[in-house]
């Protein structure tokens, strides 16, 4: 079978329309230092004839002024470059109304967050929560955003770039994609149980299984994608999708609350509700307390 | 309950989750809410056969400090870690939901109703981030979080107090870097990947985890501060993080904006500069960088008593 993995760029031209790529712009904003975030993609293009931001890593690059940044690692560079992408997606449409907002489709093959002194010294922590709160402003203005994962989508580094998507989707297992924060054999090592105990548990409860077929019976990926072709007309129905859920008014059914809502339906995670509940109920019975004191 | 007056003297860093809550507001105004007799564990947990605890580690509620409802969220790092799970990412989540809820519904009842009657959520982290044992759920929850917190700006201010033992690492140093306004004291550590980590995937060369001075250099409040990612420095005592905690109580969600690091394309630009640095510098040690913010003894600057370095630390411009 084939597979996408470490191929980024040959994803986005699969699956946006032909030619329609353009690399290094989005909106005003031009994007013009190859030496800068090069493991980050960022363009514009067109899909299904609408444009479209897009946001992607790419494998081969290596950022040499920080080594510990290739095979789609996204380091301190990176995840600023992809923030910047999403806020000249905002700036682009500012003026539009939020249902004509251009949609982000990021593409994700990544296997962390760059782990080093560096990162650490000047605060790796910024870059990528930087971009998880332009994806997040950007999805609450009305930007659909898609997430497919075409290969690895690993802890952190999916946090920032996927998990603030509206949808997600993935390739099947079949295509050596990979959605985990741990493959089950670290989980195992590190909590001390045997594989074979994590294994058999993972039947019933995917919470610490490995894989996207994990992943979605948690809620985790809405929709599960069997080839590639499938892949472009997936994501245009979901961005669709996305738009009639916004106009109905129902922001909460996309996104990473949406994902807990059908996490909730699919079996993975039914506590989540319950706890959100009880704690509103508890506060109802005191909220009086903490009212203003005003005649 | 801890007697609120002796709490507030006893070490930050030494208290519990639950003293933590307690202490930051007002005597005598802290309600639990998901409290241990509700009994909320993690059913990944029971699963596994692993110890629980009825608040899964993790301690919500509200008080009052002044007029202010203050949501509190507070971890318990004695209880794997303070990593986050099913029960605790949706106490997170369901605590910040609240006070945005609440926020509009008083602005609803009280248009005029000042800044110091308006809510806020206060976070004491204590953590490593996802937890293992329940990983998938626990990553889906970090998501919710970072999204709540987006819900919360320009309403509901976020501040962040890290000064317990486990520090504030993993998926949880992104929501800690998306609050509005850190207070540390110089035991608390922020970071994103833990020096074990590193030192695990890149070699002892690169980070050596068992040289704690040389984690507290990289990640402490000290750093932090000098940063500009901590925007408060303060002692180790319950009362000194509730004092400054009081102070930006009194002030408007506008005046949070500017003390944020990250949060606008302004603020990204900011930060590049600092990313910029990093080449140009090519800092070994957080001590390069301390000598390039105008700290000219960098060693004596950190060993000295933390008034003597509140005092005179210059800190990075940028």
């Amino acid at each position: 079978m084939e597979t996408l993995l470490g191929q980024g760029r040959a994803a986005i031209d699969l699956i946006v329309d032909a030619g329609s790529f353009t690399e290094g712009k989005v909106g005003a904003r031009t994007f013009d230092d190859p030496d800068f975030g090069p493991g980050a993609v960022v363009g514009t293009a067109l899909l299904e004839g609408e444009t479209v931001t897009v946001i992607a890593s790419d494998a081969d690059a290596f950022n040499e002024k920080f080594p510990v940044v290739y095979s789609g690692v996204i380091g301190l560079e990176e995840g600023y470059k992809m923030a910047q992408a999403v806020y000249a997606t905002l700036a682009a449409d500012a003026e539009k109304e939020a249902a004509r907002k251009r949609p982000i489709v990021l593409i994700v093959d990544t296997p962390g967050n760059g782990p080093g002194k560096v990162e650490e010294i000047f605060g790796m922590n910024k870059a990528t929560g930087a971009y998880q709160l332009a994806l997040a402003e950007a999805r609450l203005a009305g930007h659909p955003i898609v997430a497919m994962v075409v290969g690895r989508a690993i802890s952190g580094a999916f946090l920032c770039h996927g998990l603030q998507a509206d949808r997600i989707l993935s390739l099947t297992s079949e295509f050596q994609t990979m959605i985990h924060v741990m493959p089950i054999t670290s989980v195992s090592r590190i909590i001390k149980k045997d594989v074979e105990l994590l294994e058999g548990l993972a039947k019933s409860n995917p919470v610490f299984a490995a894989g996207p077929a994990f992943f979605y019976k948690l809620g985790g990926v809405e929709q599960l994608v069997e080839t590639i072709d499938g892949m472009r007309p997936a994501i245009a129905a979901q961005i669709a999708g996305i738009r009639k859920a916004k106009a109905d008014g129902a922001a909460t059914l996309t996104g990473p609350r949406g994902r807990g809502s059908l996490g909730a339906e699919r079996g993975g995670r039914v506590v989540r509700p319950k706890v959100q509940e009880l704690l509103r109920s508890e506060f109802a019975a005191v909220e009086e307390r903490f009212r203003p004191r005003v005649a | 309950m801890p007697n609120w007056n002796r709490l507030q003297k006893n070490s930050f860093l030494e208290c519990s989750a639950r003293e933590r809550a307690v202490g930051l507001v007002d005597d005598g105004t802290f309600v639990e809410l998901g409290g241990p007799f509700d009994r909320l564990v993690s059913p990944h947990l029971v699963a596994l056969g692993e110890a629980v605890e009825n608040d899964d580690g993790i301690v919500t509620g509200v008080g009052r400090i002044g007029d202010r409802p203050v949501f509190v969220i507070s971890q318990e790092g004695r209880f794997i870690g303070g990593s986050v799970g099913e029960v605790g990412g949706a106490k997170m989540v369901g605590i910040i939901d609240m006070a945005i809820d609440f926020h509009d519904r008083l602005v609803a009842d009280h248009p005029d109703l000042p800044a110091s009657a308006r809510p806020l959520v206060a976070i004491s982290f204590e953590t490593g981030g996802v937890r293992l044992h329940e990983a998938n759920a626990g990553l889906l929850a970090h998501a919710e979080v970072m999204d709540a917190l987006q819900r919360a700006r320009h309403k509901v201010p976020v501040v962040a107090l890290i000064g317990s033992r486990i520090g504030c690492f993993g998926g949880m140093g992104f929501v800690a870097a998306a609050t509005d306004a850190i207070i540390m004291s110089e035991f608390g550590r922020l970071g994103l990947t833990g020096p074990e980590v590193i030192e695990q995937e890149m070699g002892k060369d690169e980070f050596d985890a068992s040289n704690r001075a040389l984690v507290y250099r990289t990640t402490g409040g000290r750093h932090k501060y000098v940063m500009g990612d901590a925007n408060f420095l303060v002692d180790d005592t319950v009362a000194a993080f509730r004092a400054q905690l009081a102070e930006l109580c009194k002030l408007p969600v506008a005046s949070f904006e500017p003390m944020r690091r990250i949060g606008s394309p302004e603020l990204v630009e900011k930060q590049l500069r600092g990313v910029a640095l990093a080449v140009e510098l090519k800092p070994t040690d957080a001590r390069d960088v301390w000598r390039h913010a105008g700290n000219n003894d960098p060693v004596g600057l950190a060993d000295g008593p933390l008034s003597d370095f509140r005092k005179s630390v210059r800190r990075l411009a940028l």
